[in-house]
């Protein structure tokens, strides 16, 4: 069997399921990260001193263990307790706390960035303060986080690959047990990671889609 | 016998660290009347119309609508307030993610609960009445200052206040745009809205007002009607104020 041959009918079936599986454990972990991320920041600019505490030490922590830490804990140190996760539940939510503790930095810097005579005007109409983040500050701040937010986004395709780490095989974990098998390891790697490539590229015009349909006079991109 | 007030405000104080910015200021306010707050910058005229809707949060004093007193503490009645006391300020505070059209109508929907189609039709109603009916469209951003400026009258004259506050209105604009925007607050006045408005135009002040209000160091130093603080004022510092500010743009006289 030829080399091309073996390729396309023993490897790429294989890293087409991985890649599935990828897929499956980036979209919701992006969803609930940007949900977290998006709590976690307002709660950090607009909570009380209680949950503005609560939401840094979330921070501090999430950002500051090892993810692959944080995946061990989800999956081996969990049952521990009693709770057994699946490879693929205990993975999403370890990816979508730990998007959600980066992108509340994010989203942070943008809420900070409003100027207050925005909130100054929403309460001078009477909008009660949840009414004024969520109509008022968010809009403003969330085109301003994206750029940040995307990039945020692009790391979690790329570290989606740990979840091999706990058993969940997807793109990364296939490769490693056919490349284990047969010893082409350049090959496999070079073909997954031309697969990341496509997914981050794609992310990324996704992202400069969205960018373009929220951009309004006054929030333009310069030089863009 | 006199009407009661409309709104009243009693011995607002405000402190900045050591610094009192409003020394027991109070000023009270009967429905139909225009007054206006003069004096130099820092004076504590800015400062006293926020402590009236406490978007700054007073140290000290009073706030009564309608014979009812505020309390700030308690939200739901605070809302309900600030709904009813218009703001308008010196760099208009647009929301700048919302065309002018939405600028007016999400106080309606969002604040008043109103249907989005009765929204719509006030908003339009109110943008027709300050002269932007052919900028509806526009965002902030592609506003001029003036426009920008009554698009925030309209804002706030949607929620159909009781009294609005001007905070210097014309400050931060072109002189060639200061005159449309004081053609809208003429257009209130006639209409007998109710307002309190600080403003460095002296000339307009000694035109509309009912009152005139001297606030230098967060004192309320004379109070009177225009032609008594501008052209015969009491104090030493009324007069110096008014002289200098006459210099600088010209007697109405």
């Amino acid at each position: 069997m030829g080399e091309m041959d073996f390729i396309q009918h023993e490897v790429l079936p294989s890293l087409f399921e991985g890649l599935g599986t990828s897929i499956l454990l980036i979209i919701p972990s992006a969803v609930f990260g940007l949900v977290i991320g998006v709590a976690i920041g307002v709660f950090r600019v607009f909570g009380n001193p209680l949950t503005e505490k609560l939401a840094s030490t979330y921070v501090a922590i999430f950002r500051g263990f090892p993810l692959v830490v944080q995946l061990f804990i989800w999956y081996f140190g969990l049952p521990h307790l009693g709770i057994y996760l699946s490879p693929y539940t205990a993975s999403i939510i370890g990816f979508s706390l730990c998007s959600g503790a980066y992108h509340s930095e994010y989203v942070r810097g943008a809420l900070l960035s409003i100027k207050r005579g925005q909130l100054l005007a929403a309460q001078a109409l009477g909008f009660t303060r949840t009414g004024m983040i969520v109509s008022v500050i968010l809009p403003q701040a969330i085109r301003r986080a994206l750029p940040g937010c995307g990039n945020e986004l692009i790391y979690l395709i790329k570290y989606s690959s740990l979840a091999y780490m706990i058993t969940c095989i997807e793109l990364t974990g296939k490769g490693k047990i056919i490349a284990s098998e047969t010893f082409k390891f350049t090959e496999i790697f070079m073909i997954i990671g031309i697969f990341y490539l496509v997914m981050t590229t794609i992310a990324g015009r996704l992202l400069q889609y969205v960018e373009f349909r929220l951009e309004i006079p006054g929030f333009e991109h310069y030089g863009a | 016998m006199s009407k009661p007030p409309v709104l009243r405000a009693e011995n607002i104080t405000k402190r900045y660290g050591k610094k009192v910015v409003l020394n027991n200021a109070s000023l009270s306010i009967c429905e139909r009347e225009l007054k206006i707050l003069i004096g130099p910058s820092g004076s504590g005229k800015s400062t006293f119309l926020q402590c009236i809707n406490f978007l700054v949060t007073p140290d000290r004093g009073r706030v009564w609508l309608d014979g009812r007193e505020i309390l700030r503490t308690h939200k739901r009645d605070l809302n309900a307030y600030r709904q009813k006391v218009g703001m308008i300020f010196q760099d208009f505070n647009l929301f700048d993610h919302l065309t002018a059209l939405a600028n007016v109508e999400i106080g309606l929907t969002r604040v008043r609960k109103m249907g989005k189609e009765e929204a719509r039709e006030k908003a339009m109603q109110g943008l027709e009445q300050v002269g932007l009916r052919d900028h509806i469209a526009k965002y902030p951003a592609q506003l001029s200052g003036g426009q920008k400026q009554r698009v925030s009258i309209a804002r706030a004259l949607a929620m159909d206040p009781e009294v609005m506050l001007l905070d210097e209105p014309t400050s931060a604009l072109d002189p060639e745009l200061i005159t449309e925007v004081l053609a809208v607050i003429k257009d209130l006045r006639a209409n007998g809205m109710t307002m309190i408005m600080s403003t460095h135009q002296l000339n307009f002040a000694s035109e509309v007002a009912d009152e005139i209000v001297f606030l230098e160091d967060g004192i309320i130093v004379e109070v009177g009607p225009p032609d008594k603080i501008l052209y015969e004022p009491e104090c030493e510092r009324t007069i110096q104020f008014c002289s200098k500010m006459r210099e600088l743009y010209g007697n109405s006289r």
